[in-house]
């Protein structure tokens, strides 16, 4: 893959990558990026689920309608949708109520409750439900069509770089995480085997003598055993691995994700972007282009802008040496806000070079 | 007189059954306490977010804890504590 030439074009090619992120600062375009690349895919033949992962949600905003957790049919080749990581929350909460019967005392029942419903108000479980659902679709992406999958390509439309970065960096500290518990439980396994082993089997009884079984005994028979108990603990485990490293393989591979970084020329923007690309290198993560937005168009702009031009000219050529290694395109500046998807097209042709950016007809 | 042979017999494995009883009770008790240790460990890293350390992967232990519960009650009487020694997290 040569750079400069193949991005962004190879993004419409069949074979691309079927997962695209669109990260950078606040404020520098990533859902109007995130928008027009999408409607330029599904121009050509790639069909899209557009989704922001945002808290602050804007997407409806751009296109001018209403989106909510269930993707919208924008047209053909395009839905959309907007995460809601509340909605997240209260359905993984649901499950782990559901999974409590069976395992738990009545009496205990309405304790956990209470328990699951601090942890809704608890720090990171916004950012864990938005994560688990972000892998959860980048899963069905690298699945068959054939299951009701009416898209080819997953683009999110990310929230500004500090939360990206974290949501990308997650799946490694939750494996390094199940790793570590599953890692105890092997060695509890361990001394559970050793005990078997000393003179056969009744051991199983005696390790649990004054403590786990006889009071087991005394709830009922219809809870689980200790063994069945450390089974499940294992298989919750395993599971959670299992998805974890899934999405990290998902993020890794260049043949599947590619990462886009939009940023504007200005000084805090290019700082930052610095700092987030740096960070996404050591994560392995693959940036395939940048979209550096809102440059000034070529042409007359007058004294003020001319001045203004001035300063874009050096910060673009910093942008130049800081990611030298990265294909970037340029997108002018517009007369007018962004607003719908006639200028998103446009924004889209642009993206792709089908349209030069000739300064606007006066 | 001469001992009766069955008898002997019948007596030296009971003694053997009880040197062997001896031993082995020794390191089944010591293999269950590591196992109980090691659960204990277990338990208290899964709830580690309750006494104040942070867990970055607290809300994914939620699926745990009904795992846990028991265990838990069972622990905080072992220690000598008659309730549970976490406010946020009671179980009698």
């Amino acid at each position: 893959m040569t750079p400069s030439s193949s991005f962004p074009g190879f993004l419409r090619e069949p074979g691309g990558p079927r997962i695209l992120f669109i990260g950078g600062k606040g404020g520098v375009g990533k859902t109007t990026t995130a928008s027009a690349l999408a409607l330029e895919l599904a121009r050509s033949g790639r069909r899209c689920l557009l989704v922001s992962t945002d808290p602050a949600h804007s997407l409806g905003d751009v296109f001018g309608i209403r989106l909510g957790p269930r993707p919208k049919r924008l047209r053909e080749g395009l839905l959309a949708m907007e995460l809601d990581p509340d909605e997240e929350v209260g359905r993984y909460l649901d499950q782990v109520r559901e999974n409590m019967q069976g395992l738990v005392r009545p009496a205990m029942y309405h304790e956990i409750e209470r328990q699951l419903e601090l942890s809704r108000q608890a720090p990171g479980a916004v950012e864990a439900a938005t994560m688990d659902r972000i892998s959860r679709l980048m899963a069905q992406a690298t699945g068959p069509t054939s299951r009701g999958r009416e898209w080819d390509v997953l683009v999110f439309d990310t929230a500004p770089t500090g939360h990206t970065l974290r949501l990308l960096a997650l799946p490694e500290i939750m494996a390094a995480w199940t790793e570590g518990l599953l890692r105890r439980r092997d060695r509890s396994d361990a001394w559970g085997r050793a005990l078997e082993r000393l003179s056969g089997g009744r051991a199983g009884e005696r390790a649990g003598e004054g403590d786990e079984l006889s009071y087991i005994d005394e709830v009922g028979s219809e809870l689980p055993s200790d063994d069945d108990r450390s089974h499940r603990i294992r298989e919750v485990l395993l599971e959670r691995r299992r998805s974890f490293t899934r999405a990290r393989r998902l993020l890794l591979d260049p043949a599947m994700t590619a990462f886009i970084w939009v940023l504007i020329p200005e000084k805090l923007p290019i700082l930052e972007s610095e700092k987030a690309v740096h960070t996404l290198a050591e994560h392995r993560v693959p940036v395939v282009g940048m979209v550096v937005n809102r440059v000034l168009p070529a042409g007359e702009l007058g004294a003020f802008l001319e001045a203004r031009r001035a300063q874009e000219e050096a910060y673009l050529a910093r942008i130049g040496e800081s990611f030298a290694q990265i294909p970037r395109v340029h997108v002018p500046l517009l007369a007018r806000d962004v607003e719908g998807v006639e200028t998103l097209e446009r924004i889209g042709r642009i993206l792709m070079g089908d349209e030069t950016t000739a300064p606007p007809p006066t | 007189m001469t001992p009766d042979p069955d008898d002997l017999r019948g007596r030296l494995r009971r003694a053997g059954e009880l040197l062997r009883e001896f031993y082995e009770g020794r390191h089944r008790g010591a293999l269950a306490r590591s196992r109980r240790d090691e659960d204990d460990l277990f338990m208290l890293l899964v709830l580690s977010e309750t006494m104040g350390i942070p867990n970055p992967a607290s809300y994914y232990t939620l699926e745990l804890l009904p795992l846990l519960y028991d265990r838990f009650h069972e622990w905080h009487l072992r220690m000598g504590m008659e309730h549970s020694p976490l406010e946020g997290f009671r179980c009698c």
